[in-house]
């Protein structure tokens, strides 16, 4: 469904941000995207949502293809109208209106009212909280209840793949629990595939199907997260699964930032 | 008493007008962040259209409002189009400049067209005077004067409640946000200098209604933007309440006090506010809150 090809990005003609990142996500699929601060996530997502070019970043080699279209030199409103949306990090809200105008803005590139109004309802179904604040200003809002504002807002454009970026960022345990639990039932109910940029490794891993990890600009290992949830480097970086007590020689540092050839 | 009344009457007819101008700033500013200082010359322009089609061709006033508020609106769209599309991501102080100088081009146009010579438009509504417990106010000024009050009321029901309207008070809160949420950003400038002309084309006409069209006539842009700042350039209540409080000012000053100093009290009173606004409140009177969570 969306494909990135050795992309690599820009900013400012100077810094170079991503080396050569190559990414699917199949149909239907929970795909996650971890890495440390700096990785290049948040850039990676923006490539693909078409936002980047409103920060002078560019990308200037390899392709990001939507359904078999090629997106990277989509304005990001047409690529919203395809179906493909991005829920920032940091929970970015338009805090003047209410949260059900903030709602309806998420469906401007549609036109059939009728479906907006029982996707509202969808979306008070996945958010009850939504529902008991409907008229309040958003700026007020709470941590939790932005994070759960911003998805409802994504999921009001009918997307077939959402983007994503550190949805449980500042959030309690619980409410981190909560809400991946409705990115998953959005993901089985509505069939929307999701890739998601995480920190918390625990969490991304149980619930996607996939997993890239990211380091430096370059994706350095994938697999089915299944499977990378048992890998040792995961377990030890990522995780915090470490053998305690034992001695550790350098070679059994992240092998994989050793290895001369890259292989993904 | 009554003398004083009659004086804050006429100066609260005045005043819709500088309301009326500062509309059209507040609109553009509201959502582009651009503080338009060729609103003046639409203003003057959308009276100099709708004086071609009632003194010109002489049609009657409601077939001349037609054309006059779509040549405006054009001539909004136009300097959206060619002059302020392309800053776009520049300095704010660009597109900022580029007003002025748009101003001052039109302004050529508007001298070389009129040569130094008056219009006067003819008297489309009806004339006499309403005399109510010994206040007598001019009914064309009353119309002129509920017709302002009557398109705020509109233009805020048009923010509130349509769609368009969402989207704009959207793209006025973040332009990147409101892009990712599906807007076309751009769409929603052109439809606030159309909406932004129209808005001039009607202060054009009300003004146009009590003075004659001349080369001064852009300068109300100024008055304009002395409202809109004092109101707090994105709020549309403001500009409204702030219009009509300088009107009164203007108005009721200049009654009493140019007998003491000997006149001009009427070109001074604006700033006088402009200066006592600012120096309280440097975000004007009714500037939007910026929310903070503590």
């Amino acid at each position: 469904m969306l494909t990135l090809n050795n992309i690599e990005v820009i900013y400012s003609n100077v810094i170079l941000v991503l080396k050569g990142v190559s990414l699917t996500v199949a149909p239907g699929a929970v795909v996650a995207l971890l890495g440390a601060n700096g990785a290049g996530k948040t850039t990676a997502l923006k490539a693909m949502s078409g936002l980047l070019r409103t920060e002078l970043g560019e990308v200037t080699d390899g392709s990001i293809e939507f359904e078999g279209t090629r997106i990277d030199h989509k304005d990001p409103e047409a690529i919203v109208r395809m179906g493909m949306v991005q829920v920032m990090e940091g929970r970015p809200l338009f805090e003047q209106l209410t949260v059900e105008e903030n709602i309806r803005v998420g469906a401007y590139s549609r036109n059939d009212t009728a479906a907006i109004r029982s996707d509202m309802e969808a979306v008070y179904h996945y958010f009850p909280n939504l529902a008991r604040m409907k008229h309040r200003v958003s700026g007020y809002l709470s941590g939790g209840e932005r994070q759960m504002l911003v998805m409802g807002r994504g999921l009001m454009a009918r997307p077939k793949l959402m983007l994503l970026d550190e949805p449980s960022l500042g959030l309690s345990p619980t409410l981190v629990k909560e809400i991946f639990k409705i990115i998953q039932q959005i993901n089985e109910e509505k069939h929307t595939s999701i890739l998601v940029v995480e920190q918390n490794a625990f969490i991304a891993l149980s619930i996607s199907d996939h997993a890239y990890v990211m380091e430096n600009g370059r994706i350095v290992l994938d697999g089915p997260s299944a499977k990378l949830k048992e890998n040792e480097d995961i377990k030890e970086f990522y995780l915090g699964l470490s053998q305690v007590g034992k001695r550790k020689s350098y070679k059994e540092v992240k092998h994989y930032r050793r290895r001369k050839r890259w292989l993904s | 008493m009554i003398e004083f009344l009659q004086h804050s009457i006429t100066g609260l007819m005045i005043g819709s007008l500088y309301a009326l101008v500062a509309a059209g700033i507040v609109l553009v500013y509201k959502s582009t962040h651009v503080v338009s200082l060729a609103h003046g010359q639409l203003v003057a322009f959308g009276a100099l259209f709708f004086w071609l089609f009632l003194g010109g061709l002489g049609l009657p006033f409601w077939v001349g409002l037609i054309p006059a508020f779509i040549l405006t609106a054009l001539l909004g769209l136009a300097i959206e189009r060619v002059a302020l599309r392309p800053l776009i991501g520049q300095p704010l102080l660009a597109a900022f400049l580029m007003t002025f100088a748009i101003f001052i081009s039109l302004e050529g146009v508007f001298v070389l067209y009129l040569k130094g010579e008056t219009r006067t438009l003819p008297h489309f509504l009806p004339e006499g005077n309403l005399v109510l417990s010994g206040i007598s106010v001019p009914i064309n000024q009353l119309i002129g004067f509920c017709v302002a009050l009557l398109l705020f009321g509109l233009v805020s029901l048009i923010f509130k409640y349509t769609k368009l309207g969402l989207g704009m008070r959207a793209t006025a809160e973040d332009h990147r946000l409101a892009q990712s949420a599906g807007i076309v950003v751009k769409n929603i400038f052109s439809y606030i200098w159309i909406l932004s002309g129209v808005v001039a084309a009607i202060a054009g006409i009300a003004t146009a209604n009590v003075m004659d069209i001349y080369y001064m006539l852009p300068y109300i842009g100024i008055n304009g933007l002395i409202v809109a700042i004092c109101g707090g350039l994105d709020s549309l209540i403001g500009a409204l309440i702030v219009g009509l409080l300088l009107g009164l000012v203007e108005n009721v000053g200049a009654a009493y006090l140019d007998p003491l100093v000997g006149g001009g009290i009427k070109d001074v009173a604006g700033y006088a506010v402009l200066l006592l606004v600012l120096l309280i409140r440097p975000y004007g009177l009714f500037g939007l809150v910026k929310i903070e969570r503590i």
